[in-house]
């Protein structure tokens, strides 16, 4: 019995090993299978353009975007000292600033009301939501109607009140808040929806023993709206920082970057340096750059945001 | 397990194909309708430009009797977006046999494309058979003549002109017949107009670096040094001077006096403003006389642009776009491209375009065609865009400047105007503007390896 034991005890340890090892094997190989289809499409679509946008940051380009010079880190240095890239940063964080907690608070305030329970607040939801269906095009078309110096409504309606007439899109003061306006319009219905989705599917025992309690409406907003939303409220300010961060459409539409470059938003500019200027290294330089920001605003927003969410 | 992977990447090519294709049809759209049997036996030529609006729609005419008129060549105008978007393209294919044979490149692209080494110079085919190019207009032709040969056939040419309100001169005293020529004459204008009609403003100039130039040319300045760039490349700026301030400081005057309206960037915003009686005069291209002219709910006059009193007037450069032909084709693909760019500098095809668009015609001949000649009686203002093409005094100024980073120059000069506009200080807005294109020019000289 005892030698029984011990011998195989013995192969026992290396069949093990080697049983453990194989199986692991198998498991990676098999896993590896699933992602293949992703890891395919993102090495074609993602990791190779990322690659070589890093690799061109680092030469000058002809007008074709074949390399020319190799000049190390100069593109960097280059559009760090740049005043026109310095402003376009800084136009870049004030417009996140000015739209990610515009959007979000607005949404969250129309989601809120349009989540009682009352007859016809479906047509309301509607209407809150369907900015939604309208393409940055049309609405930046749309906006720039309402922005025209002398026939726009806005300045139309000013005058009418008797004030003076602003040069929304023209008025380097006035430009990113003009563009930041319609972005906010154009974002709320997205983010209505998610949050109104979010609300509803709180859980209603909450509510009724918390006004068995005697809460009152804002106590059970603070208490049980908010971090019951916080997953969902998480969700929105993340995606709503990565799409301020990329905006592009209607910076083309309603201004080109201009007036003075006060709207010249990052992605803007790297679009105006590679398929204008033809510049591909210092706008891949760029593109870098943007990266970098957008990836450390996420993960800031992991560590310091996630601790406040609440999952249920 | 290796089947499997076989399986998936045949898939995934698959897949890249099909959007391939789909792209390819979409582009073919336009004029390649019939397309099928009809094409059978012809050589095909591919044709992208960049004309959109009432502009295609002349074009795809043209195109449709030119594949009519004969049976060997089938040409497939495809629209690829604007100039911009269309050189891009171009410079992402060039060379390649995704290539289109003719490519429409705006007057500003000459040396990028010539520079990116992917065409054939048409001077071969003006030598093949001796084709004689002076039959075309002279100041028109001198553009696109770099180092005494011609690389691209001129197409859709226009040049800025001043266009005003002649019911709101009448009102203001002023004579609707004598447009003001100078900028000092603008100025008094300009005053004249608010002293009858405070609501209307005087001048307004877009915020275009296009503008910037024209009106630099016009009092004889350079705007790059090595003679704008067709002597040798460019180093620097040549503006750096008084002619070049003048337009800034002139500005400013119109700024101080409350005569000067701002509409930024945006041409469309200046061309309703103008049309709603904002603002009583503004620089343009004469591509769109047509529909400021049929719009306008007063009368329209079109004068030549200002100059400073000091100076003489120069005349302007020529602005639009060439055709530019692919090279590494096949040699029918070539002469067949060849065949239809002669086609389109006939007279009667000038005529219709000149006409059907606003833009010049490239072959003078054509204003003697009776088309013209009845479209001029209806809109006298149409024949002031050529009268001040044609009183141009050829000269280095007024040829124009070549350099492929002159997109970038316009961008930087575009906001030292706006800073003017907004109030900015002139000395300051002009000095960062030499400076960054000076910068600018340095870039594209060490990316180019000289």
């Amino acid at each position: 019995m005892k030698e029984a034991v011990m011998i195989p005890e013995q192969y026992k340890q290396i069949d093990f090993m080697k049983v453990k090892k194989k199986q692991k094997r198998v498991r990676f190989i098999k896993g590896m299978l699933f992602l293949l289809p992703s890891i395919l499409l993102f090495s074609v679509f993602l990791f190779y353009p990322m690659a070589r946008t890093l690799y061109l940051s680092f030469f000058l380009t002809d007008n074709s975007g074949a390399t020319t010079v190799f000049v190390g880190l100069d593109n960097f240095k280059n559009i760090f000292t740049s005043p026109i890239f310095l402003k376009s940063l800084q136009s870049t964080f004030l417009f996140v600033l000015y739209t990610v907690p515009g959007t979000i608070i607005i949404s969250l305030f129309l989601a809120v009301i349009a989540n009682e329970k009352l007859t016809g607040i479906g047509f309301f939801r509607m209407i809150f939501s369907s900015t939604m269906g309208i393409s940055v095009a049309a609405a930046s078309v749309f906006w720039m109607f309402l922005f025209h110096p002398t026939m726009g409504w806005l300045n139309q309606f000013l005058e009418a009140l008797g004030f003076e007439a602003i040069g929304w899109l023209t008025n380097p003061e006035w430009a990113l808040l003009s563009v930041s306006i319609s972005t906010i319009w154009m974002n709320l219905g997205f983010t209505f929806l998610i949050l109104l989705g979010g609300l509803q599917s709180i859980d209603s025992h909450l509510y009724e023993s918390a006004e068995i309690d005697g809460a009152s409406y804002f106590y059970k907003l603070r208490r049980i709206t908010v971090p019951m939303l916080s997953p969902t409220l998480f969700f929105v300010i993340t995606v709503s920082f990565i799409n301020a961060f990329q905006t592009f459409g209607q910076i083309d539409m309603l201004t080109r970057g201009g007036p003075q470059n006060e709207t010249n938003l990052l992605v803007y500019s790297i679009y105006q340096e590679a398929f204008k200027n033809y510049q591909y290294g210092t706008a891949s330089a760029q593109a870098v750059i943007l990266f970098f920001i957008i990836l450390l605003m996420t993960l800031l927003q992991f560590k310091l945001g996630e601790r406040k969410v609440h999952y249920q | 397990m290796k089947q499997l992977f076989i399986f998936i990447l045949v898939a995934f090519s698959m897949l890249l194909s099909a959007c391939n294709s789909s792209e390819g049809n979409e582009g073919e759209g336009t004029a390649n309708a019939k397309g099928g049997e009809e094409t059978k036996g012809k050589t095909e030529v591919t044709f992208w430009h960049a004309m959109g609006g009432q502009a295609q729609v002349a074009l795809d005419e043209i195109v449709k009797k030119y594949n009519e008129s004969q049976d060997d060549v089938q040409v497939n105008a495809e629209f690829q977006g604007t100039y911009e978007e269309t050189l891009s393209k171009y410079h992402s294919v060039g060379g390649t046999d995704d290539a289109p044979t003719i490519v429409q490149v705006n007057e500003i692209g000459t040396m990028s494309v010539i520079n990116s080494g992917n065409i054939e110079p048409i001077q071969k085919f003006i030598d093949e058979e001796d084709y004689d190019m002076s039959n075309l207009e002279a100041n028109i032709t001198n553009y696109y003549k770099v180092d005494g040969k011609f690389y691209s056939m001129p197409f859709n040419s226009s040049t800025p002109v001043m266009y005003y309100n002649k019911d709101a001169f009448k009102e203001a005293g002023l004579d609707p017949e004598a447009p003001p020529e100078t900028y000092e004459e603008v100025e008094a204008a300009g005053k004249a107009i608010k002293e009858s009609n405070p609501e209307m403003k005087g001048f307004a100039l877009q915020a275009y670096g296009w503008l910037f130039e024209e009106l630099l040319a016009n009092q004889g300045g350079l705007l790059l040094n090595n003679d704008n760039g067709r002597d040798d490349t460019a180093t620097e700026v040549a503006f750096d001077n008084e002619q070049g301030k003048s337009i800034f400081k002139w500005i400013e005057r119109m700024m101080d006096d409350g005569t000067f309206a701002n509409y930024g960037t945006n041409s469309d915003n200046m061309v309703t403003g103008f049309l709603s009686g904002d603002v009583a005069m503004f620089m343009q291209s004469s591509a769109s006389a047509r529909d400021v002219i049929d719009n306008a709910p007063f009368e329209v006059g079109v004068a030549f642009i200002p100059y400073p009193e000091k100076e003489e007037r120069q005349g302007v450069v020529i602005g639009g776009a060439s055709l530019w032909m692919s090279k590494g084709k096949p040699e029918a693909e070539q002469k067949a491209a060849w065949d239809f760019l002669k086609y389109l500098q006939k007279p009667e095809i000038q005529a219709e375009w000149h006409v059907g668009t606003g833009y010049f015609a490239i072959n003078p001949a054509a204003y003697e065609e009776q088309v013209v000649k009845d479209a001029y009686n209806e809109m006298p203002q149409l024949q002031v865009t050529v009268e001040q093409l044609q009183a141009t005094k050829p000269s280095i100024a007024t040829q124009g400047a070549l350099m492929d980073m002159i997109p970038e120059e316009r961008k930087i000069i575009e906001t030292a105007l706006e800073t003017v506009y907004n109030g900015g200080d002139v000395d300051e807005a002009f000095s960062t503007a030499v400076e960054q294109v000076n910068a600018a020019i340095e870039q594209a000289n060490t990316a180019r390896g000289e």
